[in-house]
């Protein structure tokens, strides 16, 4: 088992999970699932193992199957073993982890298990009580199903993409990989009440996650406007974000941006914090039809620069709170591992590896807290695995293979 | 806990797997409610408790009584027709989309009577889920010191946006400024362009929603094991910051601070959005290997680009971006984006359609899937809204009831569940707590 000194139970603890994910949706899933105590095995293929750990970020740029930010990032907290399933030998042990395995989570194309002939109702067949948690781009069936993604294809098709960017440019997808890091934190919730039900009543269940329909059911915009055209047949646009007074990014004086939205009952508020108390009095500034014109919004827009210019970001932080409007500065990576508030609820965490030496990690995406101002009850993670770290550790220890059986599997590639 | 006789929910959830489960949910604007309608979607009895004496901005619309002037000029959507009736709270898409399957009561928890209610709901239900600054929820007495002494099989999952601890702890905020706090808005961005030009972008709120769906479920699982409730906190802004995961370690291997690059890739060459005929039209193309590059030209009738040995590997292709992203718009700007994407696809080339409303409700693989569904609301009528978010092949599983009105479901919460007396709920009435209206006082 993996060796941690807990303060508390933690909620998963006793469950394990089979992890045949790869790249990045379907590993940010069964992260979630380690952070909370699940007993995540990766299984990774032979000599070259999950494709993200050949994926940028690499300490010092320098690709290397140990080297990768990405892969170190998405993987802590779990057991590495490397399997080939094209082998008879490989597949059988595949199939003996499943059989005392409360779930198993997987994003290859959905052809790939039915094509190993580990399709679901093969899997229950071993498992009764198994939940096998799939994740793609198009989900398992429909005219789409066999099509190819990206992220950028699957948020632009699924998700608020049309309405990000400027009014007067292409639609902008937002950073990095954060598309399918949403869909990979959807499929463990959706893991997770798959596994109560499968508590209770002892009956495993197929899980169905779609890149396509996790976007298309966004909070964010996306719905709204999808609902908002039903009722009113209005097409959504990209709005300026100026779209209203004192809703903009401004620069400031420290050099960094500051975002600031104002909600119609605390626009006076704002008025007064930037000095202008004559307009937070006028009665024609006060209607917000009339303050929302262009010309209004460029006007008003004028005084918050001047205002902002002179403040550091930490002054306007402070006034922004004091007058009650919504507001940020805008950070890099940089700001954001010494912001004060981060620091001091000890959200980062400190992970040494053999390749990198210690890093920097961010914290967990939610606490077990026992009191209201208690330390966070969860321990600190435990680095990503070395390619097939624990093979020899969970074949011997989990389904007794003497080492020099190991060993002959080895030998012929099997692990 | 002691129940009394379950009666029946004005919402049915027979075969769900959170069937039986209760919620009482304080949550407001998105990411709470985004995470109580995946609990609902899934069984969960989860009561909304509101007010008729507080409008919370963002939540049942931007304003309870918005003038009319604001919505002819556009500046408020969201209602059908774009009229907003007599209860414009009751017909607005933002809420009526995040609130299907739920319940709705009112209290005004501000007296020693809603304190009374909150006591009630407490005990006979299994969780609690909210979404506001720490201050406003001690002000009601919603702490877990309190809540946990009348239900010690509590689970209360806290989602204030930067967590119950720390300087920031009140902050106001929306998932934007969130996203900007944690650094999203320095790594997405047109080339050289200031942050002010990427627009807004709320991802913070649909990862909120999916973290606190996923935090109660992990309380569960917990108490199950343990007999005993438990409180999680959600700090939402630290729950994206993970979804910026990769880029912090990249801060730290290699001191790396990125700059905007549109719609670019660091592996994948070209990449980007592409304008297609008609207005706001646009497709995006990723271009993964050598052979979809190749595909791709052969779409677009150029065998010379496709044979060049400059464009033969991603670096290369990488180098002269911008010239293939011209290349690219020249052959899209005159084809309709469906007919670039069926076409590419054909090929095995992902590209896809930036879909806008009707791209979406047209779209045949989500109708193939049964995505959409229709509900009849008593004061918007029928309409269809986004499925259920996963599917279960065990479970098949549907939208069961349009969103609640406010306070539509008094009746059953005070009578059936508090066991309120026809007296009581009269004079709870009489005094406000029980409603269908806010208060024409409330702008």
């Amino acid at each position: 088992m993996v060796n941690r000194s807990v303060a508390v139970d933690l909620p998963l603890q006793g469950m394990r999970v089979i992890d045949l994910t790869w790249y990045t949706s379907g590993p940010f899933c069964t992260r979630v699932l380690a952070d909370y105590g699940a007993d995540v095995i990766k299984i990774e293929r032979v000599g070259v193992g999950d494709p993200a750990r050949s994926m940028p970020p690499f300490q010092d740029d320098e690709p290397g199957l140990e080297r990768s930010g990405l892969f170190m990032f998405l993987n802590t907290n779990k057991r590495s073993v490397t399997l080939n399933l094209k082998d008879m030998e490989g597949r059988d042990i595949l199939l003996d982890l499943i059989r005392g395995a409360d779930a198993l989570v997987e994003n290859f194309s959905p052809r790939v298990l039915p094509g190993l002939d580990m399709d679901y109702q093969s899997l229950k067949a071993i498992n009764p009580r198994l939940v096998v948690t799939s994740i793609s781009n198009f989900g398992r069936d429909g005219p789409y199903r066999d099509w190819n993604g990206s992220d950028l294809v699957l948020y632009g098709m699924g998700g608020p993409m049309l309405n990000t960017g400027s009014p007067d440019r292409e639609p902008l997808k937002t950073a990095g990989h954060t598309p399918s890091f949403q869909v990979g934190a959807m499929a463990a919730t959706a893991t997770a009440i798959a596994l109560w039900g499968s508590g209770a009543n002892g009956r495993g269940e197929h899980v169905d996650v779609s890149y396509l329909e996790t976007f298309m059911g966004l909070v964010d915009r996306r719905t709204t406007n999808l609902v908002n055209y039903e009722y009113a047949g209005d097409i959504s646009t990209r709005p300026p974000l100026a779209n209203s007074s004192g809703t903009g990014i401004w620069p400031t004086k420290d050099g960094g941006y500051f975002y600031t939205t104002v909600v119609a009952a605390r626009w006076a508020a704002m008025a007064r914090m930037i000095g202008q108390d004559g307009l937070a009095s006028d009665p024609e500034w006060n209607d917000p039809v009339w303050r929302s014109a262009p010309d209004r919004i460029d006007e008003f827009g004028v005084l918050v620069i001047s205002w902002m210019i002179e403040r550091t970001k930490t002054e306007i932080r402070a006034a922004v709170e004091e007058a009650g409007v919504y507001g940020a500065p805008i950070n890099t990576i940089a700001d954001v591992l010494r912001d004060e508030h981060l620091l001091e609820r000890r959200f980062f965490q400190e992970l040494n590896h053999p390749t990198t030496g210690p890093l920097t990690f961010p914290g967990y995406n939610f606490r077990i807290t026992t009191t209201i101002d208690g330390e966070a009850a969860l321990p600190p993670r435990l680095r990503a695995p070395l390619l097939g770290e624990h093979t020899d550790e969970i074949l011997h220890d989990d389904l007794g293979l003497a080492a020099d059986n190991i060993e002959a599997l080895r030998v012929k590639g099997v692990v | 806990m002691e129940r009394q006789a379950t009666p029946a929910s004005p919402v049915t959830s027979g075969g769900l797997p959170l069937d039986g489960v209760r919620i009482v949910d304080f949550t407001v604007v998105w990411a709470g409610p985004f995470a109580a309608q995946i609990l609902a979607e899934w069984g969960a009895e989860v009561i909304r408790v509101e007010s008729t004496k507080y409008f919370q901005p963002s939540t049942r619309g931007t304003m309870a009584h918005p003038p009319k002037a604001l919505i002819d000029s556009g500046a408020l959507r969201g209602y059908p027709d774009r009229e907003p009736g007599d209860r414009p709270w009751n017909r607005w898409a933002g809420f009526n989309v995040h609130s299907r399957n739920k319940l709705s009561m009112t209290v005004d928890l501000n007296t020693e009577d809603g304190q009374e209610v909150l006591e009630r709901l407490i005990r006979t239900s299994d969780g609690l889920i909210e979404n506001n600054a720490v201050a406003s929820m001690d002000r009601v007495g919603v702490t877990w010191e309190r809540l946990s002494k009348i239900n010690p099989e509590l689970v209360m999952v806290r989602m204030p946006a930067f967590g119950l601890t720390g300087p920031y702890r009140n902050y106001r905020t929306f998932g934007n400024h969130m996203e900007a706090l944690v650094g999203h808005y320095s790594l997405f961005g047109y080339a050289g362009a200031s942050p002010a030009d990427s627009g807004l972008n709320i991802m913070a709120d649909p990862a909120g929603g999916a973290a606190g769906a996923m935090a109660f479920m992990a309380g569960m699982l917990q108490r199950r094991r343990t007999g005993k409730g438990v409180q999680i906190e959600v700090a939402t802004a630290e729950g994206f910051a993970n979804y910026l995961g990769d880029y912090v370690l990249d801060y730290g291997m290699n001191g790396r601070l990125h700059e905007y690059r549109g719609n670019h890739d660091s592996a994948f060459a070209p990449q980007g959005v592409y304008p297609c005929a008609g207005d706001d039209r646009w497709v995006s193309i990723t271009i993964g290997s050598t052979d979809q590059w190749r595909a791709l030209c052969g779409a677009m009738n150029r065998a010379d680009l496709g044979g060049d040995a400059r464009y033969q590997e991603a670096d290369g292709r990488r180098r002269f971006h911008d010239e293939l992203d011209a290349e690219i718009s020249a052959w899209t700007s005159g084809v309709d984006a469906t007919e670039v994407m069926n076409s590419l696809q054909g090929l095995g080339v992902p590209a896809g359609v930036v879909m806008n409303e009707a791209d979406a409700y047209g779209d045949p693989h989500l109708n193939a899937r049964g995505y959409w569904e229709e509900l009849e609301h008593p004061e918007t009528g029928t309409h269809r809204y986004p499925g259920v978010v996963w599917k279960a092949e065990e479970t098949p599983n549907r939208l069961r009831r349009a969103a609640p009105r406010l306070g539509e479901d008094n009746e059953y919460v005070y009578r059936d569940l508090l066991m309120y007396t026809d007296d009581e709920y009269r004079r709870l009435e009489g005094l406000g707590h029980i409603g269908m209206d806010y208060d024409p006082s409330i702008p």
